[in-house]
């Protein structure tokens, strides 16, 4: 993961209790999906990446095909690029103030144009030290929620240096968020994969 | 609220008159392409004749064999290309103030370096008594839609010329698309101070362009000048030089349809589509004789048009850029890879005028920013009565 000397993954547009939209700072350069991202506000807001979308500024102007690979594209038509943007939608999973950390959505949601940042490994590491938060992605009828699941413990896996004893805490979570819905349970479990 | 009926009535009216005018045309332009090319040889001639005469329509001058075609050039690999193209708000007495706005769109695309393009508009406010109000033979009357539009056109260029200063110095080759004519008729009958004003703006601005060497060219879609064919006109009357078209002798044996009316109402754009076959040509160069040109200098317009495969688009130039063969291919490549790139239209163009563009939606929004700041300002502020009632009908 990114270390704080890094600008800005995106900018918040659209935010709401539970969610928020960012405009990514670089066309196609979204924070990726299932990464774990903040907002450095008080408190700090954690949140988790489930879609990336990159459309036209515009409404009533649709992107049309050329034919032409995109370094053609950028020497002949470089105006397409400034047309486009790319957006990421992140899920709230938590904050953190002087007394703690979190995992539940805070009192306020970030402001309209507060900068999105990449978590470190050891906020992540922090963060994800009890599994509780594996709950509400996983029960979030609008995001993909086991590939979500998947990503954010294989990404939480990596930022404590691919230790086990995290793999086995959150394994156990998920036995206990998907009760006795085995096939599920083994095909999450399976996709892990690291 | 429109009576659709009524309207629909009258317009199946114009529809069959349209279509009428549409069959007599065809004849008519047949007959002008037979005109162009009986003059292929002796073009001498007909320019001659053309200088010796004094006609009543607006007559290109013929520098070249009418009929010629030029091959479309290969456009450079690395070329900047710049627009503009501006949009208003009008004045209106109606509103919240007195004021108008007029939003300049500028586009920068370097092409064949990677290198980031510009696209962006920049919106002026004007406000002040002498933006508002002219003088004219010792009245003054308020600024009206006709010149914020001429100012509009004079800002569109200068803004154009400096943008030049954004193209990377070296050897880098550029072209300057302005949207519309590059001649400022509508300037004959304004106020003097206005006119002279607006004048100098634009001849500075074309100052400009040919001291950073960078062709500037007026694209022309769907233009319904006729010069061209006013040329073959004079060539079709039997006196040797045609008199003042008012005390016109022929008319005396032909008292409704002269000669020169048999290709009368012929566009150019109609007459070069017969003449240019193949997309990407264009025509030879013909010299404007619009009056506000005496007042051009060397910054005279010149006119040429290119089969730019959708349309046969009409291209004005500066006599500078006429006279230089280099920049004249230059402009010729540049225009048609712009339309293949906009698919009918130059993408400058049309990116400049996305940008420039104030909708309806821009409109509202302004006029409530301005009450707003005035409501905060501690502006008294008043919209008439007239635009109340727009807003909120009684039953």
């Amino acid at each position: 993961m990114a270390d704080k000397a890094q600008p800005h993954v995106g900018e918040v547009i659209e935010s709401s209790t539970a969610e928020f939209s960012a405009e990514s700072r670089v066309l196609h350069g979204a924070a990726p999906f299932g990464s774990y991202v903040k907002i450095d506000s008080y408190p700090t807001i954690y949140a988790i990446v489930y879609n990336v979308s990159t459309q036209s500024i515009e409404p009533n102007r649709r992107p049309t095909a050329y034919g032409k690979t995109e370094d053609e594209l950028r020497l002949e038509q470089p105006q397409i690029f400034e047309l486009l943007r790319t957006e990421f939608t992140c899920l709230i999973i938590g904050y953190e103030d002087e007394t703690g950390i979190y995992q539940n959505l805070p009192p306020h949601p970030p402001k309209i144009h507060n900068f999105v940042h990449f978590c470190s490994a050891e906020e992540i590491a922090n963060f994800t030290d009890k599994a509780h938060y594996l709950r509400p992605i996983f029960s979030q009828a609008r995001v993909p929620s086991d590939d979500l699941t998947i990503a954010a413990i294989r990404n939480a896996y990596h930022a404590r240096g691919e230790n086990g004893h995290y793999l086995v805490k959150a394994g156990k979570e998920v036995a206990r968020l998907v009760k006795d819905d085995y096939d599920r349970l083994h095909s999450i479990l399976e996709r892990i994969h690291v | 609220m429109l009576d659709h009926i009524a309207t629909k009535q009258q317009i199946n009216l114009m529809v069959r008159d349209q279509r009428t005018v549409q069959r007599a045309s065809g004849n008519k332009l047949e007959r002008a392409f037979k005109e162009a090319r009986r003059w292929t040889v002796d073009w001498q001639d007909l320019a001659d004749k053309i200088a010796r005469s004094k006609p009543a329509w607006l007559t290109a001058e013929i520098v070249e064999p009418v009929t010629l075609q030029r091959a479309k050039p290969e456009r450079p690999a690395e070329i900047t290309v710049i627009a503009t193209d501006g949009s208003q708000l009008f004045p209106d007495r109606h509103e919240v103030a007195a004021c108008y706005l007029i939003n300049i769109g500028i586009i920068v695309f370097h092409y064949g370096t990677g290198e980031r393009p510009i696209l962006t508009s920049t919106p002026t406010l004007f406000y002040t008594e002498d933006q508002l109000f002219q003088e004219w033979n010792g009245k003054r009357i308020p600024v009206n839609a006709d010149m914020v539009g001429i100012l509009r056109g004079v800002m569109e260029l200068e803004k154009l010329a400096d943008l030049t200063s954004e193209i990377p110095q070296s050897t880098r080759k550029a072209v300057a698309l302005s949207d519309g004519t590059l001649i400022d008729w509508t300037l004959e009958g304004k106020p003097d101070d206005f006119k002279n004003e607006m004048l100098s703006r634009t001849l500075a601005a074309f100052e400009q362009f040919e001291k950073e060497k960078v062709p500037v060219a007026g694209y022309i879609s769907s233009s319904n000048s006729a010069d061209v064919v006013n040329a073959l006109r004079v060539g079709l009357c039997p006196e040797d030089h045609v008199p003042a078209c008012e005390s016109c002798p022929q008319r005396a044996h032909h008292p409704d349809f002269p000669p020169c009316t048999a290709i009368e109402g012929v566009y150019d754009r109609a007459l070069f589509g017969r003449i240019l076959k193949n997309p990407g040509e264009r025509s030879v160069l013909f010299g404007s004789t619009s009056e506000i040109l005496k007042e051009y200098g060397k910054h005279r317009i010149f006119f040429f048009y290119v089969n730019v495969g959708f349309e046969i688009a009409r291209i004005e130039v500066p006599a500078w850029v006429a006279k230089d063969a280099e920049m004249m291919s230059l402009v010729h490549s540049v225009i048609n890879d712009q339309v293949e790139k906009g698919k009918g239209y130059p993408i400058v163009l049309a990116e400049a005028h996305e940008k420039a563009v104030v909708r309806g939606g821009d409109r509202e929004l302004f006029y409530q920013l301005l009450s707003e700041t005035y409501v905060r300002g501690g502006v008294r502020s008043e919209i008439s009565r007239k635009n109340i009632s727009k807003r909120r009908l009684l039953i």
